[in-house]
């Protein structure tokens, strides 16, 4: 196969070595925005997508009104951030093309390995798969049940777990090492 | 470039930036109910015809069918209410808190939080007088503070204004239909 990055011209090694550092940095700063917000935890990832839980879960015949004593403090206590179907269809609307390109540049990074094709084959897979499972998580957590945070989070974490594989393999196989299968 | 197509390129370029706190609603609270020494939270769970008026009205059913208000008091006498107001906008969720007196006009209005993308905007709308003009507003005015302060501020802060006018509304609205004195 021609295209192979362990004896590609050190432009175009140096050119992905940057793209999967510009991931990687975007990746980090990625997880740092999840910690502050839905958080990492299936309870955290339910509770952003899921809405509180009412008190009343459906809506009353008539209008009522509860009330409730409450000090100052209580105004500054953590908000729970949630996404409503609005704000989850305007994400997924941005995020899903762009995660596909992420998935693309990657599997073409795959593509230019010196690996078996089923792992080739495996990994572009996860590449793609990860972003799926995390939007089908959070639709399904906003309208199946809370439990499938959890599909959110296998999503997440395989997103990064792809990028890692995939940055390791690449810069082992670009700068360390001219070895590899043959395809 | 005019408006439309600059938010147009700006929101297909960039995707939703995180929310930052402009003001904390504790101070929000003693800002908008002044003196007040006891707080009491009033939710209203709104029934589905209810429910469907307000949505009619101003085009917005608040988070799970339930309207907070919160009330401030100095021993019996009621200071005010205030309701915090959630927009969705194109670059992500703005946060307003409408203050009004026990007369049931507007006494104030905070913009309490918005994205990174959108705080400068805002910041120059509120520097230009934008919440100034809501004060004294009742239910059934319209309000609209983008066009008080066109030609004293930029477009993207005269578009931001807009949003805010947009959770005043509400808040007016809401306030109208479903607020009822002291309980």
């Amino acid at each position: 196969m021609l295209y192979d990055l362990r004896h590609a011209d050190a432009r175009i090694k140096w050119l992905v070595t940057c793209l999967l550092a510009t991931f990687g940095l975007s990746y980090v700063f990625g997880a740092l925005m999840v910690s502050l917000y839905a958080g990492f935890t299936p309870q955290g990832v339910a509770a952003t997508y899921r809405g509180r839980e009412m008190s009343m879960p459906m809506p009353p015949e008539t209008t009522m009104v509860l009330e409730h004593p409450m000090s100052v403090a209580e105004f500054a206590k953590p908000e729970i951030h949630t996404v409503d179907t609005n704000l989850l269809i305007q994400d997924t609307h941005v995020h899903v093309p762009m995660y596909g390109m992420i998935a693309a540049a990657l599997s073409l990074v795959v593509v230019g390995l010196s690996l078996e094709r089923r792992w080739a084959f495996g990994l572009i897979t996860v590449l793609f798969a990860a972003p799926w499972l995390d939007f089908a998580g959070m639709w399904l957590t906003k309208f199946a049940s809370p439990r499938f945070a959890i599909v959110t989070l296998a999503g997440g974490w395989a997103m990064g777990a792809g990028y890692l594989v995939v940055a390791a393999l690449a810069v082992r196989q670009m700068w360390f090492s001219a070895r590899g299968v043959d395809r | 470039m005019t408006l439309p197509i600059r938010v147009a390129a700006i929101a297909a370029a960039l995707h939703i930036t995180p929310v930052v706190v402009l003001v904390k609603r504790p101070e929000a609270a003693q800002a908008l109910l002044p003196g007040a020494d006891a707080y009491f939270a009033r939710e209203v769970h709104l029934s589905t015809p209810d429910a469907h008026r307000l949505h009619k009205a101003v085009d917005w059913s608040p988070e799970d069918g339930v309207l907070t208000f919160y009330v401030g008091r100095t021993g019996s006498a009621t200071v005010g209410a205030l309701e915090f107001v959630r927009v969705d906008t194109p670059h992500g969720p703005i946060e307003v808190a409408v203050g009004f007196t026990p007369q049931g006009t507007v006494r104030g209005v905070l913009v309490t939080k918005a994205t990174v993308e959108m705080k400068p905007w805002v910041l120059e709308a509120v520097g230009a007088g934008l919440t100034n003009h809501y004060r004294q507003l009742k239910p059934g005015d319209s309000p609209n503070g983008a066009a008080a302060i066109a030609g004293q501020a930029g477009d993207l802060a005269e578009y931001i204004a807009g949003e805010v006018d947009k959770g005043v509304a509400r808040a007016l609205a809401a306030y109208g239909a479903f607020y009822r004195g002291s309980a």
